[in-house]
C-alpha cells in the first residue's frame, strides 16, 4: 500500500470514528462518557484557571506592581515570601469582595436561593460565548438556571455535569431575553450580534425610550424579574418599521467574571403566544 | 509513542485555550493553540500521527465547548489531512514554510468552524466573523506558527532521533 492510500485510509477511519461519536453525541448516548471525562479535565482546568487568574491580576494592576517592587527593595531579605503571600492575599481579598458583593446582593432578593462559583474558562471555541462554572450537579444546579452577579444578569446554564457546567451568556448570539424598559414600561427582547453587541429588538413604536435608561429583565421566559441587565446607549426608531429597536451596554463587565451566583429555585415562566 | 505524549499534552493545550488564551484576544479572535500542535506536528512529516493528534485534540476541545462532540475533532482531522499532502514536496524544508502552512490551515481551520456554526443554526454574518475572528486569530497563529514549529521540531528529534549508520 503506498503511502497516499494509507494516509487516505487512516484519515477515513479517523473520520468514520469521529463521525459515529458525533452522532451518539448529538443523540445524548454517550452523556455518561462526557461527564467522566470532564471530571478530571474540569480539576486540572480549575487548578490552571486560579495560577492564571492571580498571574493575570497581577500584571493588570501596574499600580500595585510598582508597590510590591518598593517593598521588595526595602525587605531584601524577604522578597520571595512576601510577593508569594501579596499575591495570594490580593487573589483572596479580590474574591472576598466579590463575594461580599455577591453577599449583599443575595440578601437584596430574599425570594432567590442562590449558589456561588468560580468562573474555571470559556469556550474554546471563540464563536460561541459561554463560560465554565466549576460546580455541576453535584452542587444541585442543573440546566436553565439563570445566572448573575450583583451588577447583573450573566446568562443561564446550558449545560449541566458533576463538577462543572457550562452557561450560555446573554451576549451569545443564540440566547434571548424578554426585557422590560424602566422608564419607558416597555417590553422587548435582547439579542446579541456576534461581535458580543447587545441591543432589544421588538420595542412598541409609540413608547417613549430615552438614552441611559435601564434595561431589566421582564420576568418572563428564562430568567426572574428586575435583574438588571444594561442601560440603552441608542435608539433606532424609524417611521415605516413595526418595531424600534436599542443598543444597549451591558451591566456585567463579561471579560472580568470571577465569580458568580447561581439563582437555584426559580421556576421559569411560560410565554404563551397571543392567538391572532 | 507520541501518542503518550499527544493525548496530555493536547489535553493541556486544550485547557490553556479555554482558561488563558481568552485572556489574550485580538479583537474576538485567539491563537489556535490545538491548531497549532497538530499542524506543526504534520510538518515533521508525520502526518498520519497528525491525524489521531487532530482528533484527540479536537475532542478535547469539543468537552470544553458548546459545540457538539466530534465537532472540531472532524474540522480539525480535515485540515490536517490536507496538510498531509505537503509532505514530501520540494519547497518543504523552507524556512517560511510553516507561515504559509499555517496561514491556509488556519483560514481552512475557522471558514469550516464558521460554516459548521452555520449548519447548527447561528445567525452569523459572515463579514463580522471574517474581521473580527477569522483574521485577527488567522494572525496571532501565523505569528506563533514559527516558534509551534521549532518546538514541534525538537520534540520530534527528542522522541524519534535519527539512525547514525557506522
Amino acid at each position: 500500500m503506498n503511502r497516499s492510500n494509507s494516509r487516505l485510509l487512516v484519515a477515513g477511519t479517523l473520520a468514520l470514528i469521529t463521525i459515529g461519536i458525533m452522532v451518539l453525541s448529538i443523540g445524548g448516548f454517550i452523556t455518561p462518557v462526557h461527564d467522566m471525562l470532564l471530571r478530571p479535565i474540569s480539576s486540572v482546568q480549575e487548578w490552571i484557571a486560579l495560577r492564571v487568574s492571580a498571574i493575570h491580576d497581577t500584571l493588570t494592576a501596574p499600580r500595585d506592581v510598582a508597590s510590591l517592587q518598593a517593598e521588595i527593595a526595602r525587605l531584601q531579605s524577604e522578597v520571595a515570601r512576601l510577593e508569594q503571600e501579596i499575591i495570594v492575599l490580593r487573589e483572596q481579598a479580590t474574591e472576598a469582595e466579590i463575594l461580599a458583593s455577591l453577599l449583599n446582593y443575595a440578601r437584596s432578593q430574599p425570594e432567590n436561593r442562590s449558589i456561588a462559583a468560580n468562573v474555571i474558562g470559556r469556550d474554546t471555541s471563540p464563536f460561541i460565548r459561554s463560560i465554565w462554572l466549576d460546580r455541576g450537579s453535584d452542587s444541585n444546579l442543573s440546566k436553565g438556571m439563570p445566572v448573575v452577579t450583583e451588577r447583573g444578569l450573566v446568562g443561564r446554564i446550558a449545560e449541566v455535569f458533576p463538577t462543572a457546567s457550562r452557561v450560555q451568556l446573554i451576549t451569545d448570539p443564540e440566547s434571548a431575553v424578554n426585557v422590560t424598559l424602566q422608564l419607558a414600561r416597555t417590553d422587548g427582547v435582547l439579542v446579541a450580534e456576534f461581535n458580543g453587541e447587545l441591543s432589544v429588538d421588538m420595542i412598541d413604536q409609540n413608547a417613549e425610550v430615552t438614552v441611559g435608561e435601564l434595561v431589566l429583565t421582564s420576568g418572563l421566559g428564562n430568567f426572574p424579574a428586575d435583574i438588571p441587565v444594561g442601560q440603552i446607549i441608542n435608539i433606532r426608531r424609524r417611521d415605516y418599521e413595526l418595531f424600534q429597536e436599542a443598543s444597549v451596554q451591558a451591566s456585567v463587565d463579561f471579560e472580568a467574571l470571577n465569580i458568580v451566583l447561581v439563582i437555584t429555585n426559580f421556576q421559569p415562566i411560560p410565554v404563551e403566544l397571543t392567538s391572532p | 509513542m507520541s501518542y503518550f505524549i499527544g493525548i496530555p499534552l493536547l489535553t493541556l493545550l486544550a485547557i490553556f485555550q479555554s482558561v488563558l488564551m481568552s485572556h489574550i484576544e485580538l479583537l474576538d479572535g485567539r491563537a489556535d493553540l490545538v491548531l497549532l500542535a497538530v499542524v506543526s506536528w504534520s510538518l515533521t512529516r508525520r502526518s498520519e500521527e497528525a491525524m489521531v493528534w487532530a482528533v484527540i485534540g479536537g475532542f478535547a476541545l469539543d468537552l470544553l465547548s458548546g459545540l457538539p462532540l466530534g465537532s472540531n475533532a472532524l474540522i480539525l482531522l480535515i485540515v490536517a489531512f490536507l496538510v498531509s499532502f505537503l509532505e514530501g514536496r520540494f519547497w518543504e524544508a523552507h524556512l517560511l514554510m510553516p507561515l504559509g502552512v499555517m496561514l491556509v490551515a488556519s483560514l481552512a481551520y475557522h471558514f469550516l468552524c464558521t460554516f459548521e456554526i452555520m449548519i447548527l443554526g447561528y445567525d452569523v454574518s459572515l463579514a463580522v466573523v471574517f474581521r473580527r475572528i477569522i483574521l485577527p486569530s488567522t494572525f496571532l497563529n501565523v505569528v506563533i506558527a514559527l516558534p509551534a514549529s521549532q518546538l514541534a521540531s525538537a520534540l520530534h528529534s527528542r522522541l524519534f532521533p535519527q539512525e547514525v549508520e557506522l
